[in-house]
């Protein structure tokens, strides 16, 4: 006897899914159970669930010798996904089911209990979508996961709670339901953070901020300890607009493979804003690991990446933000070979001028050694600063200048602003001004040769590099957004050149 | 390495109460001495060769001259010249073996060789380009190594100093004094320091006038080397750098205490722009009351510790304040230069911008409450000021109305 069953499932690179084969092969021999094609220890586990959930659904395990092939061999898999295909794989090797029609076109992704129960697992929407992408068009997952997995449209998701459940689904004994498409959330304002009415003063960081955050642009902020940094760039967090639908599935689906995604409402419909504590590590700021898990900077992507005592951060997980703030991905060397994920994010960064933070203050006397304050200063390397396309410089208030947070604007009329300054930019060019490649400012999106003479007029005067120059385009682009401008004009570049930054003399 | 950080001041305020005695007349003792009598060609070799000795400054020269009349009698004398100083560090009898095996001639001509290389020449007390107010001081360094032009030097210098941690006040004010000194035909002479010094070079030689620097380090080795580029600047613009050390010669730590008394000693008059309460800029001022110049202090609001050191100046009476730099230029009898270039017409955004800064210059956020414009209007109309050379920023944080501005003054149209 020698029957060879397979079975449809998938496998998670990165952020994305990749379609696996499940071969399972039943042959005459003492009785084994081998799971080859680079399986790690999580798979090879699955023998003893897959053993006692079979015999505990009523099922039976061959006693031969059984051979279990992930396939492609050469990707490394891991995750308890396979339990699912893998049972059912040997039922259908074993001639304990027959009809094989319906195997021919699900994939199946689910985790087994020892009592046949069928769990959810991480990353089932991005598992989901590659099942799909390879072109089966069912998919059986546990019952708790079938939300997720719904989001990918088009593919008919049924919902299992146990292998019996399954198994009888795929012989047409008894049919599981068809699970209704995911929808996109309606959009609702929560709070996440503190609002602007409570932020006193601070006019050119909070500009600085809606600048940035209208026109997905990098923003830094540099001043004494307890001016408000902190509490002005938490408010960052209620001021974006909702991410668009296709960015909603695209973010979700990260947040499914890193398993932060809520089951219950499994599609993202806010723009992630993640702030890493400054301890730490490289891989979890970027991404990385033996298992490969989305990074701090994948987590987020169409969202705000919030870096607070930015030059505390370990210098190489600072450089490691070169690549995503450059690119808009991560890019991970394995053996196997490299590995790509999202990380197109906005970066807001508030630092210290100087280890004891009171340099530049005219009300206190910094104790740092100059050598000192520049090595600290230095922790931002200059391909970094080079991406960073806000600069506010943050004082203290004069004494006598009022600290009430009187007048101030609170966060919904600017969550406004910056959300039809983000709408004329989709439809004029379908990204963010942040997100433009160098060149792609021309008159057709308003910013003509007018802005361009003015534009060389003051890098010329203020002594700017090409990469400084097309980086205040842009955000002298959203300016103009903001105010509503089809055009980009004089105003608009000269304010944009008030955030460049001092030129270290 | 960079001793300056903390030690420098630290140590500068423990020379401060040390230092009195040390420059007093009866130490000095320059004066009185009649070098016109030595013969100057003869005499440099063992001018060069002694003022190597560790331990022998302007004051211990000065000893030695009295004690033995030429520096050549004092070389004869041997290690017995030591007897002379005031002070032997336990380096000097070694270091007087070492030169006297190699000799006097051999010194003075490796000595101006390697000065030589960077472009220099030595100038000894005896030399008619000995720099002239330095010639009247007393005490005086025996042996100068100079880069540039002497002349520079022989015209009213006036010299500008203040902290390395300069604000944005420091540096507008600094730039601004030194701009109409050098207009006035006056030689700006600083410490090539960070900060206010720095400020006061660009803007002279920005403004077409001479600046010296007095270095910390000898020529060969600039100091601080960020600096190195801002130091030829002022060599090709006519201007000149100053060093009490030897090239090639003299390695260790730049010194800071002999730079600032050169300093003090060159000028006419002194002028602090910036100094917290131990800053090096008041040794320098010490040095001048005690050369006899006139010492100005800029005032600083109260609460600012970067002028904590200046506004005490003034209270202790120890300097003049100083409201304008033309004040400062009818104090020490030059005439103001030329006039305002042009006047660029202004919108009326920007003139109530203008105004608003040069009634009292600040941040932003300063600015805000007494401009009725929305932030994102204000840093625009900011910015294109700046463009046009009517308003300076520092880190975009605080704005200071330029030279220019003032002198178009108040637009008008406008009430205070």
């Amino acid at each position: 006897m020698r029957v060879l069953a397979e079975t449809l499932s998938a496998s998670i690179m990165g952020v994305e899914g990749l379609p696996v084969r499940v071969e399972v092969d039943v042959a005459f021999g003492l009785p084994a159970l081998t799971i080859v094609g680079l399986a790690g220890s999580q798979v090879q586990e699955a023998r003893e669930r897959v053993r006692s959930a079979l015999r505990n659904s009523g099922f039976e395990v061959p006693a031969r010798r059984i051979t279990i092939n992930l396939s492609p061999a050469d990707l490394p898999k891991d995750g308890t996904g396979y339990d699912l295909p893998i049972a059912v794989g040997i039922l259908a090797a074993s001639g304990q089911l027959r009809d094989l029609d319906r195997l021919r076109d699900t994939a199946l992704v689910g985790e087994l209990g020892l009592d046949g129960g069928v769990r959810p697992v991480p990353g089932t929407m991005a598992l989901a979508a590659a099942s799909y992408g390879a072109g089966i068009p069912s998919l059986i997952v546990a019952g708790g996961a079938t939300g997720e997995a719904a989001a990918v449209t088009g593919l008919r998701v049924h919902g299992a709670a146990s292998l019996g459940e399954a198994v009888g689904h795929l012989a047409g004994v008894r049919d599981l339901p068809l699970a209704e498409p995911t929808q996109l959330p309606a959009i609702v304002a929560t709070r996440r953070g503190p609002d602007l009415a409570e932020v006193a003063g601070q006019a050119l960081a909070r500009r600085g901020l809606e600048i940035a955050l209208a026109g997905h642009h990098n923003l830094a902020l540099c001043g004494p300890p307890g001016i408000g940094k902190t509490l002005l760039l938490r408010c960052a967090a209620d001021l974006m607009p909702p991410l668009e639908d296709d960015e909603a599935i695209e973010v979700s689906r990260i947040y499914s493979v890193a398993g932060l995604l809520d089951r219950r409402a499994p599609v993202l419909r806010e723009r992630p804003f993640r702030s890493p504590h400054h301890t730490i590590s490289t891989q979890a700021l970027v991404g990385g690991g033996p298992r490969v898990r989305p990074g701090e900077a994948s987590l987020a992507h169409r969202g705000i990446l919030l870096l607070d005592e930015t030059l505390q951060f370990r210098s190489d997980a600072l450089d490691a933000l070169r690549e995503p703030l450059e690119g808009g991905s991560v890019t991970i060397a394995r053996v196997e070979g490299a590995l790509t994920m999202p990380a197109r994010f906005t970066l807001l960064a508030a630092f210290n001028p100087c280890p004891c933070g009171w340099r530049g203050s005219r009300q206190r006397e910094c104790i740092c050694e100059d050598a000192t304050a520049r090595r600290y200063m230095a922790r931002l390397s200059g391909p970094l600063r080079d991406r960073i396309d806000l600069w506010v410089t943050m004082l203290p208030p004069a004494p006598g200048n009022a600290t009430s947070t009187d007048g101030v604007e609170p966060s919904q009329a600017v969550a406004v602003r910056i959300g039809k300054a983000w709408r004329r930019q989709l439809e004029r060019q379908g990204s963010a001004n942040g997100d433009l490649p160098a060149g792609a400012l021309d008159s057709d999106r308003g910013f003509g040769a007018a802005a361009n003479v003015i534009l060389a007029q003051r890098a010329r005067r203020f002594r700017m590099s090409p990469r400084r120059i097309h980086r205040a385009a842009r955000v002298a682009r959203t300016i103009a957004d903001l105010a509503g401008a089809t055009e980009v004009a004089r105003e608009h570049v000269d304010e944009a050149l008030t955030y460049r930054g001092a030129v270290d003399s | 390495m960079i001793g300056v950080g903390a030690k420098g001041p630290v140590a500068a305020a423990a020379g401060l109460a040390s230092a009195q005695p040390r420059l007093d007349r009866d130490h000095g003792g320059w004066t009185g001495i009649e070098l016109t009598e030595l013969d100057r060609e003869a005499e440099a070799p063992y001018w060069i060769a002694i003022s190597l000795v560790p331990g022998v400054g302007p004051v211990g020269f000065a000893r030695l001259l009295r004690r033995f009349g030429s520096a050549r009698a004092a070389w004869a004398a041997g290690p017995a010249l030591l007897e002379a100083l005031p002070r032997v560090p336990a380096d000097a009898a070694p270091a007087l073996a070492r030169l006297r095996r190699e000799g006097a001639t051999r010194v003075a001509s490796r000595i101006t060789a390697s000065t030589r290389r960077c472009d220099g020449m030595i100038v000894t007390a005896l030399d008619p380009a000995y720099p002239g107010a330095l010639g009247a001081a007393d005490p005086r360094p025996p042996v100068l190594y100079l880069a540039g032009d002497p002349a520079s030097m022989a015209r009213p210098c006036v010299a500008i100093v203040g902290t390395r941690r300069a604000s944005g006040y420091g540096r507008s004010c600094a730039a601004e004094i030194a701009e109409e000194l050098a207009r006035a035909g006056v030689t700006v002479v600083s410490g090539l320091a960070i900060g206010i010094d720095a400020e006061a070079h660009q803007a002279a030689v920005t403004a077409g006038g001479l600046s010296v620097a007095v270095l910390p380090s000898p020529l060969d080795r600039i100091y601080p080397p960020r600096h190195r580029g801002l130091a030829s600047r002022l060599v090709a613009t006519g201007g000149a750098l100053i060093s009490e050390l030897a090239p090639g010669h003299a390695p260790g730590k730049p010194d800071f205490a002999r730079r600032n008394r050169i300093i003090a000693g060159l000028a006419r008059a002194v002028v602090v722009v910036e100094a917290p309460d131990r800053s090096g800029a008041l040794l320098t001022a010490a040095a001048a009351i005690d050369h006899g110049r006139e010492v100005f202090a800029v005032p600083g609001p109260i609460d600012a510790i970067g002028s904590r050191g200046c506004n005490r100046l003034i209270a202790d009476h120890q300097a003049t304040i100083l409201t304008s730099a033309g004040a400062l230029l009818h104090r020490i009898g030059a005439e103001a230069g030329g006039r305002p270039v042009s006047v660029t017409s202004l919108s009326d955004t920007e003139a109530m911008v203008l105004h608003a800064l040069l009634q009292r210059p600040g941040s932003i956020e300063e600015l805000i409450g007494r401009t009725p414009m929305p932030t994102g209007s204000l840093a625009s109309t900011l910015t294109l000021l700046e463009a046009r050379g009517l308003v300076e920023s520092y880190g975009g944080a605080t704005f200071h109305p330029t030279l220019t501005a003032r002198r178009i003054g108040r637009p008008s149209g406008l009430d205070s």
